[in-house]
């Protein structure tokens, strides 16, 4: 079995080293807000990075200055290789030739889905035959698993999905080496977003492109890229493969905003530490002492401990109390209420004055409210000083 | 005067996000496109008595199409045509299609490139620029031409018709372009920007075709008002149909020939009304999706600022600037004694009686069919519409001519007397009426009411008391749109109103033709008082709805 | 609720100011005469084609006298006159007044007209009145050729107003042939030289001549240099004169005399109407204005017509109308309607 929390996997994208998009000292602000503050981010070729932030956090104004539509206060935009943005350099949005799929597509609304498609196709085949033309949309079109004779159909003919596949066909059109995508499934249903995300996530990959996506969702994010930039307030908090961000956040506002996090507070010591849920494993850290650790609720087993029929060998000790169960379908989610000092056996009365952690489990197991259970944490947990 | 069609935008409402551009106003762009979120009463039918008043309101409507073809036929084809393929109408079709090819072009360019620039760009003073540039409106296209005249007394023939024709008219294509530029979704241009649009890519390919509607809306009012214009061109003494059938009545009253030219008239009317169904298409520029509240940014012109100032500032003061110079030039002539004629109080009491009467009983009177094309509609409101807006697309003189003949013949006791005057401002204005109450009613949520009758109100009181509060600033619009073609209008008013009538366009034109431009000041400064207040209206209203 | 008050208040306005209107605007229902049938009172309706400010003075000066109420109903000749033939018995007016014959002997014509009173006709000289007494010369205008000397020397005005249908003038002659003034002259050449000549002059004219809206319109433009010359009616120079003059100064007057169509003297023309509802104060006006109180205006005043009453002599800045030798045409010989077909089919309406 895998080790969930353990080591950096090898997901990350490691294609070649050239990086595609640089930008460096990147800071820009309106009016007299600071939207984002000295931004430095690469991304290689070929693979797909996603800047995931909350709304407000200034990941669309980092897209837009990619794209041109802004340019940076100050810092430097290069593309390709090329300066686009930077210090006595601004190149305008039509001539970067990056694609750019907006939050809503943005289809032209006077124009079929076939004219959309074709609108971005250069002036030599839209001056073209109209077989010619037809037979490039179609290519275009199946790209995105559409159906050719969505040709002929009108932006308010379609759902949001389809409008965002059309979207992407318009811009492939151009066959551009760099694509940015603002929040694109954010506004599908939740059913549609999966397959879309998945299509969408394969053509790029098959044309070999270069994408910034950019989302609040963080299983969006974390499904899609294989490099993760987490934006708070103006700031890059940390970048870096999804796993890594993941199970290794670089503060506890990370943590929680990939996730579910459980904290705990807990003494440190070299590769352990001790909480309530017992010994832990915890990553190396420079923290010593008081601290606190967190862990992914995956990382919790729960088991029953109920007095009464566990032989002495076999017998869990129990580390706390559920106070509430939620149904969530195929799992539930348990709020338990830690004792306050520690496991204890069962049966023997105890204070239930320690943290409330939410954990999962499987909806087959019936723990109901009231029931004691024994909590053990698998893997490594992350430490963080004490007052986050 | 501003006669027959609609003039001023404003906008159509946007209740599920679909964006109806400005001129739906002129009502044949029609219910077809309409939301239907304010109906929804499937399987109830409407009051019979609301049926009845718009079926025989939009009857009174045909009265005028229908004098025209009777007449028609009834002067049989041979005289007909000896009257209607002569050289001298072969002059006037030159001369008036001539107008038309060449203003409505100008204006669509000129109107398209002043919302442009008050829109997108970020002009220092554009938002004072925006106001002064929907003033033309307040000032009648005959008031413009005496003051271009008494400016520059040689003008004459077809280009100083151009010019003041398209100086009176670039605001109904201006106010609606201004609006839709405020509704267009910059998501759209940034994304032609993304795909290798430069600026002018952008505005050609992407900008101007969603502003299809507005413009297209604003070219055919033009073209309307062009048609039926007579004051303005008998100035300047350019021949068009309608100073030529004005010209034959002179001599002949409703005689076969009057008759015969107001039918040519008529087609070209219908001419242009196809021409525009046409060219809109099928298009509904829904906006795709809830959209980003982002407001485009504006474009800096840079070295081109001083042109930007140029172009509006000499569309201004052309436009506005040169009338009024004329009228204080005038004035100062006059001095005080132009203002002591004791006629000048009556003819500003009768005006604002006119218009006044006649704003109130046109919305009165064009509620029911606002109301079935709102919460019924059906083939039937459609339809009803669609009367409506063809018959009030006839130039007032065909109008008057009509009513004129029809009292003298069948309804004597209506002949010259006030009611007769008030039902042909119906007759021309009940468009203008129309589209904006429609716009109103369909903003209301029928929800509401609903919920106002589950409380216990009775059904006519509900509606009064909810609906109405929605539903007031649309009646006032359509009102002060109704008020603002009264106090203008001069043909219609000088044919029908009963002897001893005095409105100030009346007045107004009589000292014109003794060529006693002195005397005319007083009355022309009192025409553009009473419609700025209504025009300012119109602008503002124009800004609000299309922010809602 | 606020909003229902403002539209009852709004409802409230219209109405009142509609009644206002109605009441400043109604047709004056001519009342009849009081008690005495041969003392004018009550009020009459006048379909007024002279020049407006001729017959508010003529009206002013008669309700101050008598204190008839006048109300005018202002238009053109032709026009006022189709329209009471239109109107028919039904029609509302009790007096007819025109600037030219035609108009008024198409009313005649269609028999709608009342005998004038005899002492009213005894006022007028014979060959201003029609001898089916059925109307009255109330004033009188002479045809001239005005022109800008600048432009135009004396040597080159035409001899007679058929010159004018010569190539050589070509754009260098005005007039205002929309309006009843001058279709009142061709009438007169209608009458003196037959339908082929004038149908053929109208051509020539067609090519000839640079048309203009209102005698007035012509006469500026003249003045102001645009066109050499122009044919008008002798009193708007006389006016424009007594006046600032601002748009005459540049201009003389040519009489063409020889009892040519050009010398044509128009006689403006007056009736009652046989359905009048107040015919004795209808009577009354007509008799007022042809009487010497009427015609002093005329000589006193701003019009500049000549006066038809031998009692009055005419305004001494004129030429005297015996000095014009003007052709003798009777006015009730002419014809409107085959005037407006010529024109019409000389392309001109």
């Amino acid at each position: 079995m895998t080790d969930p929390g353990g080591a950096v996997g090898a997901d990350t994208a490691t294609g070649p080293s050239a990086s595609v998009i640089e930008l460096a000292g990147i800071n820009k602000s309106f009016g007299g807000t600071r939207i984002l503050e000295d931004i430095a981010l690469s991304v290689p070729e070929g693979s797909r990075t996603v800047v995931v932030g909350s709304s407000g956090s200034g990941k669309t104004t980092l897209l837009r200055l990619i794209s041109g539509f802004e340019l940076p206060d100050s810092g430097t935009i290069t593309v390709l290789g090329r300066t686009v943005a930077g210090p006595g350099v601004a190149v305008a949005a039509h001539r970067r030739g990056i694609g750019f799929v907006a939050q809503d597509g943005a289809l032209f609304p006077h124009l079929t889905v076939g004219q959309n498609i074709a609108f971005g196709l250069g002036p030599a085949l839209r001056g073209g035959t109209r077989r010619q033309r037809a037979r490039a949309v179609s290519e275009l079109l199946e790209m995105v698993s559409l159906k050719p004779d969505f040709a002929g159909r009108r932006p308010d003919e379609l759902s949001g999905g389809q409008q965002q596949r059309v979207a992407l066909a318009r811009a492939l059109a151009r066959r551009p080496r760099v694509m940015l995508l603002d929040e694109p499934f954010s506004s599908l249903d939740a059913g549609l977003r999966a397959a879309t995300r998945d299509i969408v996530a394969e053509t790029l990959e098959r044309s070999g492109i270069t994408t910034v996506l950019v989302t609040h969702d963080q299983a969006e994010a974390m499904s899609f890229a294989h490099q993760l930039a987490v934006l708070r307030d103006g700031n890059l908090c940390q970048v870096g493969p999804p796993r890594e961000v993941y199970w290794r956040p670089v503060d506890l506002f990370t943590a929680r905003f990939l996730g579910d996090a459980v904290v705990l507070p807990a003494t440190i010591s070299v590769g352990f530490a001790a909480c309530a849920l017992g010994m832990v494993a915890v990553a190396p850290t420079s923290l010593r002492g008081d601290a606190c650790i967190m862990l992914r609720p995956e990382q919790i087993t729960v088991e029953h401990c109920e007095a009464g029929g566990a032989d002495a060998a076999g017998a869990l000790s129990c580390t706390g109390q559920v106070e509430a169960v939620d149904f969530y379908g195929p799992e539930v989610q348990l709020a338990v209420r830690l004792f306050a000092s520690g496991a204890a056996a069962p049966g023997s009365p105890q204070n239930l004055g320690g943290t409330l952690v939410h954990v999962r489990q499987h909806g087959t197991m019936g723990t109901v409210v009231g029931s004691r259970v024994s909590l053990t944490a698998r893997g490594t947990a992350t430490a963080f000083a004490a007052r986050t | 005067m501003i006669p027959a069609a609609p003039s001023t935008a404003t906008t159509a409402p946007d209740p599920s996000g679909t964006v109806r551009a400005a001129v739906a106003e002129t009502g044949a762009s029609g219910s077809a496109g309409f939301t239907d979120a304010a109906a929804g009463r499937v399987g109830k039918r409407p009051s019979a008595f609301i049926v009845a008043a718009a079926i025989t309101v939009s009857l009174l409507g045909l009265l005028p199409l229908g004098y025209v073809i009777v007449t028609g036929i009834l002067t049989g084809w041979p005289t007909l045509s000896a009257l209607v393929f002569r050289p001298r109408v072969g002059e006037l079709l030159l001369n008036t299609v001539g107008l038309v090819v060449i203003t409505v072009p100008l204006t669509a360019a000129i109107g398209v490139a002043a919302a442009w620039l008050v829109g997108r760009t970020s002009l220092p003073g554009r938002r004072v620029f925006a106001v002064l540039l929907a003033t033309p409106l307040a000032v009648p296209a005959f008031v413009n031409s005496y003051g271009w005249v008494s400016a520059v007394p040689s003008l004459n023939g077809l280009w100083s018709g151009v010019l003041i024709a398209t100086l009176s008219y670039f605001p109904l294509v201006y106010l609606p372009c201004a609006a839709a530029f405020r509704r267009l979704d910059p998501t759209v241009e940034e994304a032609a920007e993304s795909l290798g649009s430069g600026a002018w890519g952008v505005f050609f390919r992407v900008i101007l075709p969603q502003l299809r509607l507005p413009i297209l809306g604003g070219a055919l009012l033009v073209g309307l008002h062009l048609l039926s214009e007579y004051g303005a061109f008998a100035m300047i003494r350019f021949d068009t149909f309608t100073t030529a059938i004005v010209e034959q009545y002179r001599s002949t009253f409703n005689g076969p020939a009057a008759t015969a030219l107001a039918g040519v008239l008529v087609l070209l009317c219908l001419f242009l009304l196809i021409g525009e169904s046409g060219a809109r298409g099928r298009s509904r520029y829904a906006r795709i999706g809830s959209g980003v509240a982002r407001v485009t940014p504006r474009r800096s012109l840079g070295a081109f600022t001083p042109v930007g100032y140029l172009f509006l500032g000499g569309l201004f003061t052309l436009a506005i600037g040169v009338p009024f110079w004329s009228v204080i030039r005038w004035l100062a002539q006059g001095g005080a004694t132009v203002w002591t004629e004791p006629v000048l109080v009556q003819a500003l009491l009768q005006t604002v009686g006119y218009g006044l009467a006649g704003a109130v009983v046109t919305c009165l009177l064009a509620f029911p069919i606002a109301f079935l094309a709102v919460r019924y509609p059906s083939r039937l409101s459609r339809g009803l519409e669609s009367v409506n807006y063809l018959t009030s697309s006839l130039p007032g003189i065909v109008t008057a001519l009509a009513l004129v003949t029809i009292s003298i013949r069948f309804v004597q006791p209506l002949y010259q007397t006030t009611v007769l005057v008030i039902v042909t401002y119906l007759l021309m204005f009940l468009p203008r009426a129309l589209v904006n109450l429609r716009a109103g009613l369909a903003q209301v949520p029928v929800g509401l009411e609903e919920a106002a009758r589950s409380l216990g109100r009775h059904p006519v009181a509900a509606f009064l008391h909810v609906t109405t509060r929605f539903f007031a600033p649309s009646a006032l619009a359509a009102g002060a749109l109704v008020f603002l073609g009264i106090v203008t209008e001069l043909t219609a008013t000088l044919l029908l109103a009963p002897s001893g009538t005095r409105t100030l366009a009346i007045q107004f034109w009589s000292k014109v033709n003794d060529i006693n431009y002195v005397g005319a000041a007083p009355y022309a400064l009192l025409m553009i008082v009473l419609s700025l207040p209504v025009t300012y209206l119109l602008f503002a209203r124009s800004r609000l709805t299309s922010t809602s | 609720m606020i909003l229902t008050r403002r539209w009852t208040l709004l409802a409230a306005i219209g109405t009142v100011t509609l009644l206002g209107a109605t009441g400043c605007s109604a047709p004056e229902k001519s009342s009849p005469a009081a008690s005495d049938a041969s003392t004018p009172s009550g009020s009459i309706t006048v379909y007024n084609a002279q020049h407006e400010e001729l017959t508010q003075a003529w009206a002013d000066e008669f309700t101050a006298e008598t204190g008839v109420t006048v109300t005018l109903r202002n238009g053109d000749d032709s026009e006022l006159g189709n329209q009471l033939v239109q109107e028919g018995s039904a029609s509302k007016a009790d007096v007819f007044l025109t600037e030219n014959s035609p108009a008024i002997t198409l009313v005649d014509q269609a028999g709608l007209f009342a005998p004038v009173d005899d002492a009213t006709l005894a006022q007028v000289p014979e060959q201003l009145r029609p001898s089916t007494g059925t109307w009255t010369g109330i004033a009188a205008r002479s045809t001239v050729f005005a022109y800008n000397p600048s432009l135009l020397s004396e040597s080159e005005v035409p001899d007679s107003m058929l010159d004018l249908a010569d190539p050589a003038w070509a754009g260098r002659w005005a007039a205002s042939p929309s309006g009843a003034d001058f279709q009142a002259i061709v009438s007169a050449l209608l009458e003196l030289k037959g339908e082929d000549a004038t149908r053929d002059w109208l051509a020539a004219m067609k090519e000839n001549v640079v048309v203009y809206k209102g005698n007035s319109t012509v006469m500026k433009a003249i003045n102001a240099g645009e066109i050499p010359g122009g044919v008008i009616y002798h009193y708007y120079w006389f006016a424009d004169q007594a006046g600032t003059g601002e748009n005459s100064a540049n201009t003389q007057m040519h009489y063409f005399k020889n009892q040519d169509p050009g010398a044509f003297v128009s006689v403006s023309g007056g009736g009652v109407l046989e359905t009048s509802a107040n015919p004795v104060a209808a009577q009354a006006f007509l008799a007022y204005i042809t009487g010497k109180g009427g015609q002093e205006i005329l000589k006193n005043g701003t019009s500049f017509e000549y006066p038809v009453s031998d009692s009055v002599d005419a305004n001494p800045a004129l030429v005297p109308i015996s000095e014009l030798d003007a052709p003798v045409i009777d006015p009730s010989k002419l014809n409107s309607t085959k005037v407006t077909d010529l024109m019409t089919e000389a392309g001109f309406l």
